[in-house]
């Protein structure tokens, strides 16, 4: 691989121990990929935050950065955290876990990476522009991020995305290179695609049957970022799904090359139907809806408010909504919270259903409008999960 | 005695004994940092320590985290001698890297079905090699 004097350096050890691993971790990744060069990123979204996922191992891993003090050279935030960081109790989360967490926390910080702790930065305000280079980790965020925005990132790892927020580069490779990112199959929707449920039921069934490839869907009517981001998710979750294209909606797929189109499919109504009852498990009462994977917009939560009108939530279920400490910051989104609580609805925000422990252990029979939350739950077989729309659910438990 | 050509992700000559997994590894999930033993139910190895073998498997597959696990064996002492596998990717090349493991892969052969546990193994990564001695 083509090294610049500076990168040689890193790799050399002029700064240090640890950014001499770092450079050689990102330098070997893009060799075995065949990257002849490192690109500067714009900025990162580091994943394994959750004490639940990265375990006791990140601290041996922090200590080795600690002791080079090292530090991030471009804008890093985090994705969710195991707890909501003030509600945590409320969520049911042990001390000793909330403890863990908040080291967890406290070191990515004092690397200079912004604690945002979301999947979705592009709903707070870190929207990428075409064609930047970014690395980011989130597997939803990834799809986005080259999708939606049509900038570039590989799906990275936790420690790949962490490395490159620290060097400020990743490797030339994969989608980072216009060859890369075309689609090598047509799918033709041909079932109503309406509801964000079945925005996910479409990119679960998709990313199950076609692992890894770049599709290009066409006769998809609406696609604004909050539906894009249930396909992209659902996708990304049953196929490592990293890109795609909607004709009409994003913003390569205009000029997008089709000339490797080796299949056209459709998804119809019983290509729907059938994902819907993969996920149709709950044989008893309800004990949790859960709602925001990806982390729900400030239109999501008044979706949820508008749909329940008078009504409550009724006793003995709960109905918990993941999203953003910063979205839920202002005026408006305070007196949403005010109001939805009233109606027995509770907003959590820093984390989600599939890296808390608490919905896994806790609940049994749990309702859900994302296919990705579906999968990530019922995975090891102890919970029950059925797949349904937002106004389904509400219809389903309020009163 | 066999010899396989290798690429080398992590440089390294060491000796030692063979242990084969057959399936993919999740090393978050799968391996336990603290103490090395196999947690992963579904594997043939379950319960078996990769401390001090050299740990042969056909490719990683879980959560990226996995490259954790794999700094953590190594700062508890528990770390495998050398890693083998048919396909390096991201996961294994980062652990690797960060814990200083020599590792190796694209074999010309199926390293899971050549290589049998308890072989003895002579990994060399100045001629791309390594040497099989049979149990």
């Amino acid at each position: 691989m083509f090294l610049t004097t500076e990168q040689q350096k890193m790799l050399d050890g002029e700064h240090g121990h640890a950014i001499a691993k770092l450079t050689h971790l990102i330098v070997k990744i893009g060799e075995v990929n065949g990257a002849t060069r490192l690109i500067p990123i714009k900025n990162a979204q580091i994943a394994g935050v959750s004490y639940l996922t990265v375990g006791e191992p990140i601290f041996s891993f922090f200590n080795m950065l600690s002791e080079d003090n090292v530090k991030v050279s471009v804008p890093s935030w985090l994705n969710p955290a195991g707890m909501d960081m003030k509600k945590w109790k409320e969520m049911g989360i042990k001390n000793d876990f909330a403890e863990k967490q908040r080291r967890i926390i406290k070191q990515y910080q004092e690397m200079g990476i912004q604690t945002t702790l979301t999947c979705t930065p592009y709903l707070i305000g870190y929207k990428p522009k075409f064609g930047d280079h970014l690395a980011w980790s989130e597997s939803s965020a990834v799809s986005i991020a080259n999708a939606y925005y049509g900038a570039r990132t590989n799906r990275e790892g936790g420690p790949s995305s962490l490395a490159s927020a620290i060097i400020g580069f990743t490797a030339d490779y994969g989608l980072h290179k216009k060859e890369n990112r075309v689609p090598r199959i047509v799918v033709d929707v041909k079932a109503t695609i309406n509801h964000f449920s079945d925005f996910s039921a479409l990119g679960y069934w998709y990313g199950e049957k076609f692992h890894g490839i770049i599709p290009y869907f066409k006769s998809v009517k609406n696609a604004n970022i909050d539906q894009v981001k249930m396909l992209g998710a659902a996708m990304a979750a049953s196929g490592s799904v990293a890109h795609f294209h909607i004709a009409k909606h994003t913003p390569e797929a205009e000029k997008v090359d089709l000339s490797h189109i080796s299949e056209t499919v459709t998804f119809d109504e019983s290509d729907k139907k059938q994902i819907y009852n993969h996920f149709n498990q709950i044989k008893e009462r309800v004990n949790l809806v859960v709602i925001g994977c990806p982390h729900s917009s400030l239109e999501d939560v008044k979706l949820i408010d508008s749909s329940l009108g008078d009504k409550s939530i009724k006793e003995g279920i709960k109905f918990w909504v993941f999203s953003s400490q910063k979205l839920m910051q202002n005026d408006e989104a305070k007196k949403l919270l005010t109001n939805l609580e009233e109606k027995g609805v509770k907003i959590f925000t820093d984390t989600c259903m599939v890296v808390s422990p608490v919905v896994r252990e806790n609940y049994k029979n749990i309702l859900t409008n994302s296919a990705k939350a579906a999968f990530y739950l019922t995975r090891d077989g102890t919970n029950k999960v059925t797949l349904l729309s937002l106004s389904e659910i509400i219809e389903g438990v309020s009163e | 005695m066999k010899t396989i050509k290798i690429r080398t992700i992590v440089e390294g000559i060491v000796e030692g004994i063979a242990l084969v997994s057959p399936i993919p590894i999740s090393f978050f999930g799968g391996v336990d940092a603290e103490t090395g033993i196999i947690t992963d139910s579904e594997n043939p190895l379950f319960g078996e320590s990769l401390t001090d073998k050299i740990f042969v498997f056909p490719e990683s597959k879980g959560s990226t985290v996995g490259s954790y696990v794999i700094y953590g064996l190594s700062v508890n002492n528990v770390a495998p001698l050398a890693l083998i596998a048919n396909k390096a990717e991201t996961i294994v090349i980062a652990g690797a890297i960060l814990a200083n493991i020599p590792f190796v892969d694209k074999t010309d052969l199926d390293v899971t079905t050549s290589i049998k546990t308890g072989d003895k193994l002579v990994i060399d990564t100045t001629q791309n090699i390594i040497k099989i001695k049979k149990e």
